[in-house]
């Protein structure tokens, strides 16, 4: 026996049946279930002797077939039928051949479409420019935060220690946004620059302070403005 | 006012800047301040005045939103024009599980798995990626599964205005009952 095609090329085992189907010419209506279950152990024991992997999925359907063959062998047991209607296995699987079948046929025509659309083009949306930060809160221009800021240092200037340190300790803008949302958590809502800057010492500590706030406010989680008396006021996103 | 144009020649505008997003009847109706039918009339005349070889565009209606687009006899020199990788195109899995929750939606990922016989859980992850399916909350059954349903992303994929425009599945009946008698 020839298989004309692999079991890579089929879904699944609905599929692989309603090829053994045509293929052997049964009558879906009238289905022969010894023919079909013998076409599909073959085709899977060849698939096994091409050490193909079979997936559970044909041997769950393979079970339900031979479970079907094997209960025609046993007497019929009369009493069973009085228990409440189930349905024939044989029915059942007669059913979904045809929904499925149903859906390989839409598949079919969508794949159509599909096709006919990807010859159509369009080009993006227009946007204007204005809508491009509509998502950003901030009240005052760079301009503001670069005054704000520059209030800052010289507060730093003021209150500098008379006996400084030439220590130098690098940190970097990373370490500081970890150890701001640490701290956001202890904070009200609405804080200023300064309490975040509690715990600086250096201009570099500053500056890293600032460059991880703008951080915070570019990925949502701060949103800051600046008053009229050019005070940093930040607000947990 | 400078301009003197018609709404509907307005209209046209909108829809050109909308471009691949599309917009919907009633946002127009809204933004133009003119009536729903006003709002069908003009689409209308627009999408048939465009049906004329003498333009390149067509307006089409995909899940209800309206766009421009070019038309088919364009696609071959716009390929040669842009080096754009070719569009992805859909498995035969995907297109019949997308079948499936077309026609059945909302459905559950086990009753699709039901219909087509195999896993689908790759699949309907894959589909949900690509925007095509969502999930619109869950089913009342054990478990309380999720539902699917397909996109506006589906509709404008597929050509389809509406689900109604699916293309007419044939169903398999039995001219007898022979299958019952046994």
């Amino acid at each position: 026996m020839s298989f004309n095609a692999v079991i890579n090329e089929f879904d699944g085992p609905l599929d692989l049946m309603l090829h053994l189907i045509a293929e052997k010419k049964m009558d879906i209506f009238d289905l022969d279930m010894d023919l079909l279950c013998d076409q599909y152990l073959k085709y899977l024991e060849a698939m096994e002797a091409m050490q193909l992997e079979i997936e559970s999925e044909y041997l769950v359907e393979l079970a339900t077939l031979i479970e079907y063959k094997s209960k025609k062998l046993l007497p019929k047991d009369e009493t069973k039928l009085e228990d409440g209607y189930e349905e024939d296995p044989k029915e059942a699987l007669v059913r979904r051949l045809l929904e499925y079948q149903k859906y390989k046929d839409a598949a079919v025509q969508l794949e159509d479409y599909h096709h006919e659309r990807m010859l159509e083009l369009s080009k993006p949306l227009s946007v204007f420019e204005e809508n491009d930060d509509e998502d950003i809160r901030y009240n005052g221009n760079p301009n503001d935060l670069l005054k704000a800021m520059n209030r800052i240092l010289r507060r730093l200037q003021l209150s500098r220690p008379i006996d400084t340190t030439l220590k130098k300790k690098e940190i970097s803008i990373d370490d500081r946004i970890l150890v701001i949302k640490a701290r956001l958590i202890d904070f009200d809502n609405t804080f200023s620059f300064v309490d975040l800057i509690d715990d600086c010492h250096t201009l570099h500590e500053y500056i890293v302070t600032f460059l991880a706030v703008l951080d915070l406010a570019k990925n949502h989680i701060l949103y800051f403005s600046v008053d009229d008396n050019d005070n940093i006021w930040l607000q947990k996103g | 006012m400078e301009n003197e144009l018609s709404k509907e020649v307005i209209m046209e505008g909108l829809l050109y800047l909308v471009g691949e997003d599309g917009i919907k009847k009633g946002q127009l109706a809204e933004v133009l301040s003119i009536s729903p039918e006003d709002t069908e009339v003009y689409l209308n005349n627009i999408q048939k005045r465009y049906e004329g070889d003498g333009f390149a565009l067509e307006l089409v209606n995909y899940g209800g939103l309206y766009k421009f687009v070019t038309k088919k006899a364009v696609y071959d020199y716009a390929s040669r024009l842009f080096a754009t990788a070719k569009a992805s195109s859909l498995s035969q899995s995907a297109l019949e599980t997308l079948a499936i929750i077309a026609y059945k939606q909302p459905i559950t990922r086990s009753e699709i798995e039901e219909l087509r016989g195999v896993s689908s859980d790759m699949m309907i992850r894959k589909l949900q990626a690509r925007n095509l399916i969502r999930d619109v909350g869950r089913s009342e059954a054990p478990g309380r599964p999720i539902l699917y349903e397909v996109t506006e992303e589906f509709m404008d994929s597929f050509k389809l205005e509406s689900l109604a425009d699916l293309p007419e599945v044939n169903e398999y009946q039995e001219e007898s009952e022979e299958l019952f008698e046994e």
